[in-house]
């Protein structure tokens, strides 16, 4: 009997042993590398408050996501940039943006002297395309009478020179340099071929309206001619509709004598709609692939601009982060299947020209973010994304005048828990998002033995 | 450090205890210590770590080996209660599954502490004994250390180090060995213990991740009969 509890004495003595250990703690918290600077060209999405001033300042926005520290509501209401979680991790300052200013109109605090800060180091700027200086946002691309934000939209090739002239010609071999763009090349184009086909389709729509019009009219050619006459002036008002136009050419041939239009209208309005739509469409169809060829040539371009400008000149770490996969972006998903599809090999055409051209640079990591993009839209759960197709801030004119994501903060988000959702407006990151970004980052430059 | 006196306090007297009963093979009544190593072998299935993290993020556990004192009793000439004491064995925890390559994130210290009963074949005697035993295993786990990736991929630029726990664990064990019996009082000891073990580890993100370690023990040892 003694000799059991002798045994159990042994046992309890052997767990004993285990006490006094200490719990938990973060352990070593230093980088493998010290880097001494991080650099960072890109667009939007790397951009830590280019715009932040004037009328954007003042309305509560200068990055392109939730703006403002809002942690206090929900702590992944950051506000915070990739950039910046990144420059944190890594014991460097905050990245600042290495211009501000505006260009636009002046009554909207949007005209604000473009100031270049020679102690910052993140260039990137929302509109921003890889060679070509006129991006979304570009007062040259301003519509007459309307409100212009007037981004600088300074390309990322522009931005590497601005660095180089900055730093003597080089970069230090202990700088990170994150690069990152593409987005702005197949938003631009993307609009100017919806443009076009709109025109298309305006044109066809006004060819099918006279021909099926002018017959009826008292006399044929006269009729013609003020049937033209009323579609141009409907359509050279802004509050121009297919229908109105469809409206406008029905009255103008009434007025001229005929006597089916108006009985007609309806089916007239139908052919001619149907027309419209077949003509735009067909334009998509054939011009579609030139974006894809373009989208392919700035991939190649980016590429270069890494290796004979970033590299050549001495870098030692960069960061090339891919497009990621606009077409699961709220502004692609509310466009038709066939342009998600196009969206889809624009940014395929430039990956893979990218990818191509870093392919081999030792002192080059890719990131991949298109493909966790896209697993994130279909597979959102385990990313801890709670919604990947709505925007988190509310667009509405009335709450916000730009529309964007520039200007969003915690007053203008859509109503409810916002704070895990993928994307703040139609194409930008919530700060949420943002963190997955930099994790991701983080994770691939652990893997490739930076960290 | 009491505790350590505890045990040496314990083992002279059981060494008295054994010197007491007189008993010449390893028969009922009798102590036996061995001392020698023992190998920690964690047999990882890693779960997933919890949102937000890529999917399929999981981890797995390095062994180890450290010194190990194995005490054993024998309740009969055929049954005895064994139990180990050692220094607490340290493992590396590496990134797999997604985040593979990312190499260690982290370590911990495991102690387990264990009771078996054993049933020894043939007699007290016999130059070579093999055995089974069953017992119960209580997981600890103390120490546990974050690092730098750990922070860069669950909480980057949060300005909070991620730190995590590993939840200590009730649980059984199973034992085949082998005693040889090289003089009346010394013989040789090698042992397998196979234990159940599921526990999990929770971030200081709120993150979790479901951890079985299974983990396969390797004992060689070298005793003296008392």
């Amino acid at each position: 009997m003694r000799k059991t509890s002798f045994a159990l004495a042994l046992l309890t003595a052997a767990v004993l042993t285990a006490c006094g250990g200490s719990g938990p703690s973060a352990g070593n918290q230093t980088p493998k590398t010290k880097f001494s600077n991080q650099i960072t060209f890109g667009d939007s999405l790397s951009d830590v408050g280019t715009y932040a001033v004037g009328g954007v300042a003042a309305l509560g926005g200068g990055q392109y996501t939730i703006n403002g520290n809002n942690t206090s509501v929900s702590p992944e209401l950051t506000g915070k940039n990739y950039t910046t979680l990144i420059a944190a991790q890594l014991g460097l300052p905050a990245p600042c943006a290495a211009q501000t200013g505006l260009q636009g109109t002046a009554s909207a605090g949007f005209s604000v002297t473009v100031t270049d800060h020679p102690e910052c180091f993140n260039y990137a700027q929302g509109g921003a395309r890889v060679t070509n200086p006129i991006g979304p946002g570009n007062k040259a691309l301003d519509k007459p009478g309307a409100v212009s934000l007037g981004q600088m939209t300074v390309p990322v090739v522009t931005q590497i020179a601005n660095h180089l002239k900055k730093s003597g010609g080089k970069f230090k071999s202990d700088e990170l340099v994150i690069v990152m763009a593409g987005g702005n090349d197949a938003l631009e184009q993307l609009g100017e071929l919806s443009a076009a086909a709109t025109a298309a389709g305006g044109q066809a729509l006004a060819q099918s309206l006279v021909t099926q019009l002018a017959p009826g009219t008292a006399n044929p050619a006269t009729g013609a001619a003020a049937i033209g006459a009323a579609i141009q002036a409907e359509a050279a008002k802004p509050t121009a509709t297919p229908q109105s136009i469809i409206t406008a050419a029905v009255t103008a041939a009434a007025q001229n004598g005929s006597t089916t239009a108006v009985a007609n209208a309806a089916a007239i309005g139908t052919t001619a709609g149907a027309a419209a739509t077949a003509a735009g469409n067909a334009y998509s169809a054939a011009h579609g692939p030139d974006l894809v060829k373009n989208m392919a040539t700035a991939g190649a371009e980016l590429g270069a601009l890494v290796k004979n400008q970033i590299l050549a000149n001495g870098a030692g770490y960069v960061v090339v982060n891919n497009l990621p996969d606009v077409s699961i972006s709220p502004s692609a998903k509310a466009q038709s299947a066939d342009t998600q599809k196009l969206i889809a090999a624009m940014v395929d055409a430039f990956n893979s020209q990218l990818k191509t051209a870093v392919a081999g640079e030792a002192k080059v990591l890719y990131v991949d973010l298109a493909t966790v993009s896209h697993d994130q839209a279909t597979n959102p759960g385990p990313y801890g994304l709670t919604n990947t197709t709505d925007t988190a801030c509310d667009l509405t004119p009335a709450k916000n005048p730009l529309g964007s994501s520039l200007v969003c903060n915690a007053k203008n988000l859509k109503s409810g828990d916002v704070s895990h959702y993928m994307f703040a407006d139609a194409v930008h990151p919530t700060p949420f998002e943002y963190a997955l970004i930099a994790r991701y980052v983080l994770e691939q430059m652990t893997v490739k033995g930076w960290l | 450090m009491n505790v350590s006196k505890n045990v040496v306090k314990l083992l002279v007297a059981a060494g008295t205890l054994a010197i007491a009963t007189g008993a010449a093979a390893q028969s009922k009544g009798q102590f036996t210590v061995s001392v020698g190593a023992n190998m920690l072998k964690p047999d990882v299935t890693s779960g997933d770590i919890s949102a937000p993290a890529l999917p399929h993020s999981q981890g797995d556990v390095s062994k180890d080996t450290q010194p190990v004192m194995v005490i054993n009793y024998g309740l009969t000439d055929n049954i005895s209660l064994e139990s180990a004491i050692g220094t607490p064995y340290k493992h590396k925890i590496y990134g797999a599954g997604a985040i593979a390559g990312t190499g260690q994130l982290g370590t911990v210290q495991a102690l387990p502490a264990i009771a078996l009963v054993q049933y020894r074949f043939f007699s007290p005697d016999s130059m070579i004994r093999p055995f089974v035993g069953l017992g119960v295993t209580y997981a600890m786990f103390q120490k546990e250390r974050g690092s730098f990736a750990m922070t860069a991929l669950t909480n980057p630029g949060g300005g909070t180090p991620t730190t995590f726990s590993i939840d200590n664990k009730w649980t059984y064990s199973g034992q085949v060995g082998l005693q040889v019996n090289v003089t009346p009082k010394w013989f040789l000891n090698a042992s397998y213990i196979k234990t159940k073990l599921s526990t999990d580890v929770h971030f200081s993100t709120g993150q979790y991740q479901h951890m079985k370690l299974d983990p396969d023990s390797y004992i060689l040892s070298v005793g003296y009969k008392f």
